[in-house]
């Protein structure tokens, strides 16, 4: 593991907002961090980013670097009165990083961002300042990245260009990229590996698609006639107009659809929906 | 340590508010200035009163190094107002906006950091003194005039042109101490407090708990002479005819220990809190 | 003719007017009367206690029949009594004078006189003049004026053939200033019995005066 969190523990005021959790994470590898708000998600990340320190656990991040983790937390914090290159000028120069415009360039490039934009960042969309937060956590080359509910409040349009940046990330520069939300939308797309936090405790992890597929016991099934099926008979369904929502494992969805077929009922859509209690109940020792 | 030096005094001048501060501190130089020339006609006509029976006058004291130090009497509750202000809020800024985090998440020393905010702090002060100082006399000398300063200290004190031109300067360098101490104060305020307001109420509150202790009169004791607040009207015994050269030097030593306290106590806090 | 001439005297010769005038006297008012014009450089010392001022430098200059005129570059005080050299001051109104026998200073034997203005317009009631006889010149001067005090003047001269003064020590009367307390500077330590018994201090002034440039008649 790239960085690895363990046994991690923290309490503010008698109130346990960790209780021994832990994260670890690999070379290009996307990790994410499912939890409602409140969770102890943020915590967790100021914690693996050294700025809250742990009651018990330790945090390690292999990494020859200078800087071994970048990351941002609840949203990009950013020079709002300065422009873009002087944004990473100043972030970069006290960390003794190269802030030559052609460097800047090259940053600013490499998460999508215009080069010709001069005026303040304040003017800028959260989308942007996102990639700057982003652009500025990438400088001087960590090893890992720790992104803090990324795609809060973007648009979706946003979403997906953002989605696509952290999967580049990870791919060529081999990254390990930890981030959190509390949509699994967004999080199932992209991750390898999922943890599920709950009250402060991982309640759940393991591969995103087998923790999905397994926590998945509900199948929306939209096709004409859908309600005269007789295929459907053997399971618990609930119809409304042309879908039917079905509570059927993973396994058996495969067998439906083609009776489903065979009954000349053809779909247009088969949209899982994860069982959120049950992903959410606590399985992990 | 140099390269967050520079980036603290970059920060500091691309921040619309510092300069707001210099534009309100020149007019309030300003309008002490024209204010301190009908004062001064007042103050001259009371402490002259007397004298005018025995003597005729020839030459006029209502000069530019009068009004210079008028100024200064006003100026050391104006000036360290607003620097708290400024200094306080380069730190409290960042809490707010939390660019502060941003930076700690970069392989930035915790106490490099802050202690260069307050080296940026300290160089700042100094250059706004300077600032003020060279304004004060180029717009004194340049619409009144020199000549003979006079000040009332006990005894009626005549200082020539040139010895009075000294004298100011003298003023204005340990003034700039007391502003430095000042300056000091406030950052480590915004360390405990972290919050703009609040850290504004408690350094002004600092401000008025010091000039009025300045007057209370603590006997003939040590405290009388090495309370911080005590230390802040050094700059006058430059008025006495001769200078106690000991006790300046002394003073102006001690206020330099005060601030170096006060910017210990802030850097081990600092170091020690949590950011996040 | 003769009336006219008279007349004319009278006008035109205020020391005429007096009766009793000690001959010496009117002699040494002669000798400073045939001064029409002189200039000189004067250094001042203030001996005030609560007055620290350092030298000041002055050119004064004077023309018979119009006041002394002082200027200087830096700002100067210049008392009110003690520069009047040609007595012009003590004679300008009617007066008599009265002997007072000798007095000796420093070894000296002067002529002591008194001259009291008999017209109520005088500003002084009182003057005591100590004459230098041998010298034809005044050495001292003590005037009781109505409303500023008492003014003594001390005459130093180079050498015996000078008619002006190369030092003149003025003692005078001041009162001591009050300010209102906070008013300008640093708080003053505030001392009540100074405060109650300050009033009236003396102070002096000494005056160095040098490269006298004189015109007679």
């Amino acid at each position: 593991m790239i960085i690895s969190g363990n046994d991690l523990s923290k309490s503010y005021n008698q109130r346990k907002v960790l209780d021994h959790v832990s994260i670890g994470c690999d070379a290009g590898e996307i990790c994410g961090l499912l939890g409602a708000n409140g969770a102890g998600k943020t915590t967790l990340f100021k914690i693996l980013l050294g700025l809250v320190t742990p009651d018990t656990g330790t945090v390690a991040v292999r990494s020859a670097s200078n800087k071994k983790i970048g990351g941002i937390i609840e949203g990009p914090a950013l020079y709002e009165y300065l422009n873009a290159y002087e944004n990473l000028k100043i972030f970069g120069s006290i960390q003794g990083v190269d802030v030559s415009k052609k460097a800047l360039q090259q940053c600013l490039e490499s998460v999508g961002l215009p080069q010709d934009r001069l005026d303040p960042v304040r003017n800028f969309s959260l989308g942007m300042k996102q990639r700057l937060g982003i652009a500025i956590a990438l400088l001087n080359n960590p090893a890992c990245l720790v992104l803090d509910e990324p795609f809060s409040g973007l648009d979706p349009l946003g979403v997906a260009a953002l989605r696509n940046l952290v999967v580049d990330l990870a791919a060529q520069h081999q990254l390990a990229i930890i981030l959190s939300s509390h949509i699994i939308e967004e999080l199932s797309k992209i991750c390898h590996t999922l943890y599920v936090i709950k009250e402060g405790r991982m309640v759940n992890q393991g591969p995103a698609q087998e923790l999905i597929t397994n926590n998945t016991t509900t199948y929306t099934i939209c096709a004409d006639n859908i309600e005269n099926s007789l295929a459907l008979k053997a399971y618990e369904t609930r119809f409304k107009g042309s879908c039917a929502h079905i509570h059927i494992t993973a396994d058996r969805v495969p067998e439906l659809i083609f009776q489903l077929h065979e009954e000349g009922i053809y779909i247009s859509s088969c949209v899982p929906e994860l069982n959120m209690e049950k992903l959410f109940e606590t399985t992990a020792p | 340590m140099k390269a967050l030096i520079k980036a603290e005094i970059f920060k500091l001048l691309r921040q619309s508010k510092t300069w707001y501060a210099l534009a309100a501190l020149l007019m309030i130089e300003g309008v002490i200035l024209f204010s301190a020339y009908f004062q001064g006609k007042n103050i001259l006509d009371i402490l002259l009163d007397n004298l005018k029976k025995s003597f005729y006058f020839e030459g006029t004291l209502l000069n530019g190094n009068l009004l210079v130090y008028l100024i200064l009497n006003t100026l050391w509750f104006h000036l360290p107002l607003i620097l708290m202000i400024i200094v306080s809020g380069s730190l409290t800024a960042e809490y707010k906006d939390r660019t502060l985090q941003t930076i700690m998440l970069q392989p930035v020393s915790k106490w490099k950091f802050i202690l260069s905010k307050y080296i940026v702090a300290i160089g700042f002060t100094l250059a706004v003194v300077g600032m003020l100082a060279l304004t004060s006399f180029t717009l004194s000398y340049g619409l009144f005039g020199k000549g003979d300063l006079i000040v009332y200290l006990n005894t009626l004190n005549f200082f020539p042109s040139g010895d009075a031109f000294v004298r100011l300067q003298y003023a204005f360098v340990s003034g700039a101490l007391s502003m430095v101490f000042f300056s000091v104060a406030s950052l480590t305020l915004a360390v405990i407090f972290r919050e703009a307001t609040k850290t504004w109420i408690v350094s002004s509150l600092f401000l008025i708990l010091s000039n009025l202790l300045l007057k209370v009169d603590f006997g003939d004791t040590i405290f009388n002479r090495v309370f911080f607040a005590k230390l802040n009207d050094t700059w006058q015994n430059f008025f006495y005819f001769n200078i106690n050269w000991t006790l300046v030097y002394t003073n102006s030593l001690l206020l330099c220990g005060y601030s170096l306290l006060f910017m210990a106590i802030g850097i081990l806090l600092f170091h020690k809190k949590d950011i996040g | 003719m003769r009336w006219r001439l008279l007349l004319w005297g009278l006008l035109y010769l205020p020391a005429s007017r007096a009766q009793g005038i000690d001959p010496d006297l009117l002699k040494i008012k002669n000798r400073m009367d045939s001064i029409v014009q002189f200039s000189a450089s004067l250094k001042l010392n203030v001996d005030v206690s609560f007055i620290n001022m350092p030298a000041k430098y002055a050119r004064m200059s004077y023309t018979k029949g119009k006041p002394l005129k002082f200027s200087s570059e830096d700002f100067v005080m210049i008392p009110k009594r003690g520069l009047d050299f040609s007595l012009n001051s003590l004679m300008e109104f009617p007066f008599i004078t009265v002997p007072r026998g000798e007095e000796i200073r420093n070894g000296k034997t002067y002529k002591a006189i008194n001259i009291i203005p008999t017209d109520k317009r005088a500003d002084f009631s009182i003057a005591m003049l100590l004459l230098d006889i041998k010298n034809n010149r005044v050495a001292e001067t003590e005037i009781n004026t109505k409303k500023d005090g008492t003014y003594n003047l001390l005459l130093q001269y180079e050498n015996s053939s000078k008619v002006l003064p190369s030092l003149v020590e003025v003692n005078f009367e001041i009162e001591k200033i009050r300010i209102p307390l906070n008013f300008m500077g640093k708080d003053t330590d505030i001392d009540r019995k100074k405060m109650r018994t300050g009033g009236s201090k003396s102070g002096k002034i000494f005056l160095q005066i040098s490269n006298y440039l004189i015109k007679y008649l």
